[in-house]
């Protein structure tokens, strides 16, 4: 059982983790002589959704959901999710983990690590929590950051 | 101070990525074709498994998939690279990328950090945020840097990271490490090296500069060992970006006929030009060698290689491929059998330092290349590599009847894994 993702790297002081947004500039069409526009002033990046929804470029990828085991919480087959491998991970989060050979969203539930497992569980009645113990293959992948969802098909 | 940032197996530690199951057993890639091994992990290199070992005798050793093998997915591991590269850049104040999987930072201004910790902590980060393992190497010159790199990949102690700061510590790490290994000295000056009686980095570093000069004359030769006596002196910008890009193949059978090679040789030029577009630059130089097997030493043997300069610098696929199919035209000799051959563009600028030479240069037909160019790259980046391609590119069909197979097609790959971060069809899926 790997906990490693578990916890808060140390000395990360000393790495300048930067600025991870992708550099985006505004765009003048041309310089036009005579009056400059008043809304030059204002002049301010568009929306960028990676910008708002990618923290970490480096260290996330995308995940597609099979099956209906999350959709208590709105995660649908098909749905995409970001995998953010940076993000620190606590109980209570949603994540991919590799467990016995497969991936699987699941909400981490840590509470009964004293008793020797953890559970990954399901938003979904009809589905049953996945226990882990010892005995398992279990590696944390990374948090679940954000769900995508083409919505033109409704 | 140097750092250098190495990622271990690297090809192997890609494919392992989106496959942790795989972590500690063993591992091989296999070169385009999938000929031979290129990548093992540890595991398979403790099994004996020797780069190069071609794939059919692999299978021979190994019938009961024993070690798990993958084509290779360089999509996969140029993407996996990029993501290493770009944390370690965002982490130094100078970096410069040296190959796929390796890259130089210069530390000056960093000599009040503790450096060994600066390395620790780096790897741990790249490791947690791309579960790409790297060893770290510091040191006073890039020479031993990367000697130091080796030290941190073969020894867990060091923590993947190895920093050669005093003398005594270079003094050490050079007595422990084999003259072939060396950075900088190739095969043929280690073969006399040794026959010099020279074994360590140390007995070739102790020896005067007189003695070297006199008898190596190299400048390569003379800089290593300046560089393992601790002098500085391969200037950054011999490690920073590509002054030529080098499309290359072995062919999977042999080919005798001219018709074959210049599709060959079309792809590659194509495949050149498409990574010049992608670096924006262009290049001055096309140049393309030929060659035979040399392990059928009962075949005739014969080797070649024809450049031509281009008036104006480009990177228009049509024009590479152009000047790259006369060149092949102008070595080929019929009636051997041939097993390689590549294209290298050389002379590369950025595109918009070109100097355009007015009697070639054709503004009407320079923006209608340069249309179609844009053109191409963003069909084949949206449907895939190669769903468009020149004419030429094409194979002819079994039975000789017009043209059919792209290159894609043609080339093995089947033990390929996904292009998991790199296509939205072959993204991870998950329960």
């Amino acid at each position: 059982m790997s906990m490693e993702d578990n916890k808060p790297i140390d000395g990360a002081e000393y790495i300048n983790m930067g600025d991870a947004k992708r550099l985006k500039l505004p765009f003048f069409e041309g310089l036009a002589a005579g009056f400059p526009s008043p809304a030059i002033d204002y002049q301010h990046e568009s929306l960028d959704l990676n910008e708002k929804f990618v923290h970490h470029p480096e260290a996330s990828y995308f995940v597609r959901v099979r099956g209906e085991s999350m959709i208590d919480l709105g995660i649908l087959d098909g749905d995409i999710c970001l995998v953010d491998r940076q993000e620190e991970i606590y109980d209570g989060n949603i994540v991919v983990a590799f467990v016995n050979g497969g991936l699987t969203v699941k909400t981490l539930d840590t509470s009964t690590k004293d008793k020797g497992y953890l559970r990954l569980i399901p938003a979904n009645s009809k589905f049953k929590p996945i226990i882990i113990d010892a005995d398992d293959q279990f590696i944390l992948q990374g948090k679940v950051t954000s769900i995508h969802r083409d919505t033109r098909k409704y | 101070m140097y750092a250098i940032i190495d990622c271990d197996n690297c090809y192997v530690s890609c494919e392992r990525i989106f496959r942790p199951d795989l972590n500690g057993k063993p591992v091989c890639v296999l070169s385009n074709n999938d000929g031979c091994v290129v990548a093992r992990s540890n595991e398979a290199k403790a099994l004996g498994i020797k780069a190069g070992l071609p794939y059919y005798q692999l299978k021979e050793r190994f019938p009961n998939g024993e070690v798990t093998v993958f084509s290779s997915n360089y999509e996969l591991y140029g993407d996996i690279t990029d993501r290493v590269m770009s944390l370690v850049r965002k982490a130094a104040p100078t970096f410069y990328r040296y190959s796929i999987d390796e890259g130089f930072c210069d530390l000056s201004g960093m000599e009040h950090f503790d450096l060994k910790r600066w390395g620790e902590d780096l790897s741990a980060f790249i490791w947690k945020a791309t579960r790409m393992p790297v060893s770290i190497g510091i040191a006073p010159t890039k020479t031993l840097a990367k000697m130091a790199s080796h030290y941190a990949k073969h020894y867990k102690g060091y923590n993947h990271c190895c920093m050669i700061g005093s003398n005594e510590q270079r003094v050490k790490a050079l007595q422990r490490y084999e003259i072939d290994e060396v950075w900088g000295i190739g095969r043929r000056y280690t073969a006399r090296l040794q026959a010099l009686g020279i074994k360590s980095a140390f007995d070739f570093a102790s020896h005067a500069e007189s003695w070297i000069r006199a008898t190596l004359n190299n400048v390569v030769v003379i800089r290593t060992w300046k560089e393992l006596n601790g002098i500085d002196c391969i200037p950054m910008e011999d490690m920073s970006k590509k002054k030529s890009i080098c499309t290359s193949r072995s062919f999977p059978g042999m080919v005798t006929d001219m018709e074959t090679l210049r599709t060959s040789i079309s792809n590659f030029a194509a495949r050149c030009a498409e990574k010049l577009r992608k670096q924006e630059s262009v290049a001055q130089t096309v140049c393309v060698f030929i060659d035979t097997n040399h392990f059928r030493e009962d075949l005739p043997q014969y080797w070649n290689m024809a450049e031509e300069r281009l008036l104006t610098p480009s990177n228009s696929t049509q024009q590479i491929v152009q000047t790259a199919t006369k060149c092949m035209e102008r070595i080929f000799r019929q009636g051997f059998h041939y097993k390689r051959a590549g294209v290298i563009v050389m002379g590369i600028c950025p595109y918009n330092g070109i100097q355009t030479n007015f009697i070639d240069y054709d503004a009407e037909r320079f923006e209608k290349l340069k249309r179609i160019d844009e053109a191409l790259d963003r069909i084949n980046r949206e449907y895939g590599s190669e769903t468009i391609v020149l004419g030429s590119q094409q194979y002819t069909a079994k039975g000789g009847k017009g043209k059919a197979g792209v290159f894609k097609d043609s080339i093995k790959h089947d033990f390929r894994s996904p292009c998991y971060t790199t296509r939205w069809s072959d993204i991870p899926e998950a329960t």
